[in-house]
């Protein structure tokens, strides 16, 4: 756990970087802190590790000010990925990664060897590039040796100064993919600046955001931060289309499904009709004998054919996209519904199986109950996913 | 050119050439040893290179000349009296170049170093002056290729050096001599410069594959008031 108690950094020119600071960091999660140039979040970060001091108030990493420790042993128990990697460039990428284990005494063979099991943990290939100098390795490669080199001496907490912001979209967005996985298998206590609130919405547990003068404007999840924007700072600083991307934190586990109009494609087309009818529904999802969705078949179609002709005969229409409940959120299921001709989306399984279909109607229904659950102060139950962009 | 006078006088050259080597190399050896606490110092407190560089520019305006008969009083006709002014030279040089090789140094990567746990002793040793050296060799370069053809000049005291060669050659209206003299002080320049290059290859491998940029070094005017 970090705390801030009223930490306040003022320059000797007067300058108030950081306004009476209050804030927890709670172990294990990651805490980003999110705001405009000039707002503070990086000198609160740094005074976590004492890069900065504060000019008054007190921080506490475990207990212990940070001000008593002893900076150097401090610092050594506390990761550090800064943008510009700050890699050294006359360094090879192991003995780079070995920086802290070496400085802690630990022999060269063993910082080496732990050296490579964390290249390999954030996806390097040790083989080829352990022994290359940093300058020979992409914007992207360079950044997952920064952390790398941060998670070396294994420190309970980790701090990240906009580390990927250097990067392109795409090598970002799999860095951010790269740091939601490492984070699920590590739980260290992460504090990550950004200024860029869709990367603070995608990888926080908390986010903290900052107004300019070092005024802490909003702590929250990011669902809360999207759903319920403690002002008008917050809701313009959170941006476009807030209640859409609020979704990807609402699972999609609670949404009704129609299961009565799938049908095998042996059903006829009379029988087809009966169930749709009585469902109210005017399309019916044909699946195979092993439960693949075919496609969808009209009600309005199956009429002007023979009552005893099979629903495989028909026309189908595609079913493009499907969605997984167990997995996926509401965010997805409204997705591949608005990808549909029919209005309606398939719901599979993990083998890709029809567990049901959904559609706008129950869809608002979930999405409603999900937000007055979510606005009661019912924590929303998905387990965040890699590889759903909440952009 | 009368060739045949070269080897019937090797002995004295092979003298002259290691006699100039010497002076040659000391002072730029003699400059780095001190240079570089003086250039940490420079960096460590920044007010105080300023009045270091003024100071060391205006001893390079110096003519060496000069520095050699005022010195006359104090050291004699010696060795030292060459060493001490060259010294003061190469320390002209060499300053400027640790003071701009420590300078070169990331801010990132010394944040980083600090971020880490490097104590400032630590950080110095293993990090600071190691990506300075590109740097400072490129400086003890320039001050070595110049003690090495100043060290000449000492022979007008009476101090041996080739320049042996070009005041004899010239007293004595025989060219091949002054001739011999200048290529042998290109020579050694040349040689003690590739050396350099080769050391400051071994010492950077980091280096290696990629463009060599010196780093934002000070060129002094080399030949203001020589001789």
């Amino acid at each position: 756990m970090i705390t801030f108690e009223s930490v306040t950094k003022r320059y000797a020119d007067g300058t108030v970087a950081v306004d009476s600071l209050d804030l927890e960091i709670p172990d294990g999660q990651i805490m980003v802190l999110v705001g405009p140039s000039g707002c503070g979040k990086t000198t609160s970060l740094r005074m976590i590790n004492r890069l900065v001091e504060p000019t008054s108030g007190r921080i506490l990493v475990d207990g212990q000010n940070v001000l008593e420790a002893n900076a150097s042993q401090l610092r050594r128990g506390i990761g550090y990925v800064i943008q510009q990697t700050g890699l050294f460039p006359h360094r090879t990428i192991e003995d780079n990664i070995a920086t802290v284990p070496l400085l802690n005494g630990v022999s060269k063979r063993q910082a080496r060897e732990r050296a490579r099991e964390l290249m390999q943990l954030v996806g390097l290939d040790a083989d080829t590039m352990a022994r290359r100098y940093p300058f020979q390795l992409s914007g992207g490669q360079q950044q997952r040796v920064g952390v790398a080199r941060a998670l070396a001496a294994d420190p309970p907490v980790l701090l990240m100064d906009e580390p990927f912001s250097a990067v392109d979209p795409i090598v970002r967005a799999a860095l951010q993919d790269e740091l939601i996985r490492l984070q699920a298998e590590l739980r260290k206590t992460v504090v990550l600046v950004t200024h860029d609130v869709e990367e603070a919405i995608k990888v926080g547990d908390l986010v903290a955001v900052f107004r300019p003068g070092g005024h802490l404007a909003q702590v929250a999840t990011p669902e809360r931060l999207l759903g319920a924007p403690a002002d008008d700072y917050v809701r313009d600083f959170v941006g476009f289309d807030r209640g859409i991307r609020r979704l990807s934190f609402f699972p999609a586990a609670g949404l009704a499904l129609e299961t009565q109009t799938v049908l095998p494609g042996t059903t006829t087309a009379g029988a087809a009709i009966e169930v749709a009818r009585r469902e109210g529904e005017p399309w019916v999802l044909v699946i195979s004998a092993g439960r693949e969705p075919l496609g969808w078949v009209a009600v309005a179609d199956l009429e002007g054919r023979p009552d005893s002709s099979a629903l495989s005969e028909a026309r189908l229409t595609s079913v493009e996209h499907t969605f997984r409940p167990d997995t996926d959120s509401l965010r997805a299921a409204l997705d591949a519904t608005i990808l549909s001709r029919t209005e309606r989306a398939v719901a599979v399984d993990e083998r890709g199986q029809v567990t049901g279909t959904t559609s706008y109607e129950k869809l608002r229904d979930a999405i409603r109950g999900a937000e007055d659950a979510a606005d009661r102060g019912e924590p929303p139950a998905l387990a965040r996913h890699p590889a759903e962009q909440v952009l | 050119m009368v060739w045949s006078w070269i080897p019937q006088n090797w002995t004295s050259i092979w003298q002259y050439t290691l006699d100039n080597l010497l002076l040659g190399l000391l002072p730029p050896i003699i400059g780095l040893i001190v240079s570089v606490p003086v250039g940490i110092a420079c960096v460590l407190w920044g007010w105080l290179y300023p009045p270091v560089l003024s100071l060391s520019s205006a001893i390079y305006a110096l003519p060496s000349l000069a520095l050699f008969v005022v010195l006359i009083d104090y050291t004699g006709l010696g060795n030292l009296t060459v060493i001490i002014p060259l010294t003061l030279f190469s320390l002209c040089i060499l300053i400027p170049a640790v003071v701009d090789g420590l300078r070169s140094v990331p801010e990132s990567v010394r944040q980083a170093a600090t971020a880490m746990g490097f104590t400032p002793v630590r950080r110095l040793v293993q990090v600071e002056l190691p990506l300075a050296v590109p740097v400072i060799i490129a400086g003890l370069r320039i001050a070595v290729v110049s003690s090495i053809s100043l060290a000449s000049v000492g022979q007008l005291i009476g101090v041996p050096s080739l320049g042996y060669f070009l005041i004899d050659g010239f007293q004595r209206d025989f060219p091949t001599e002054i001739y011999l003299g200048i290529a042998l002080i290109i020579a050694l320049a040349l040689i003690c410069d590739v050396i350099l290059v080769s050391v400051r290859r071994l010492l950077t491998p980091w280096l290696r594959g990629r463009q060599v940029s010196a780093g934002p070094i000070r060129v002094l005017p080399i030949t203001a008031g020589r001789m």
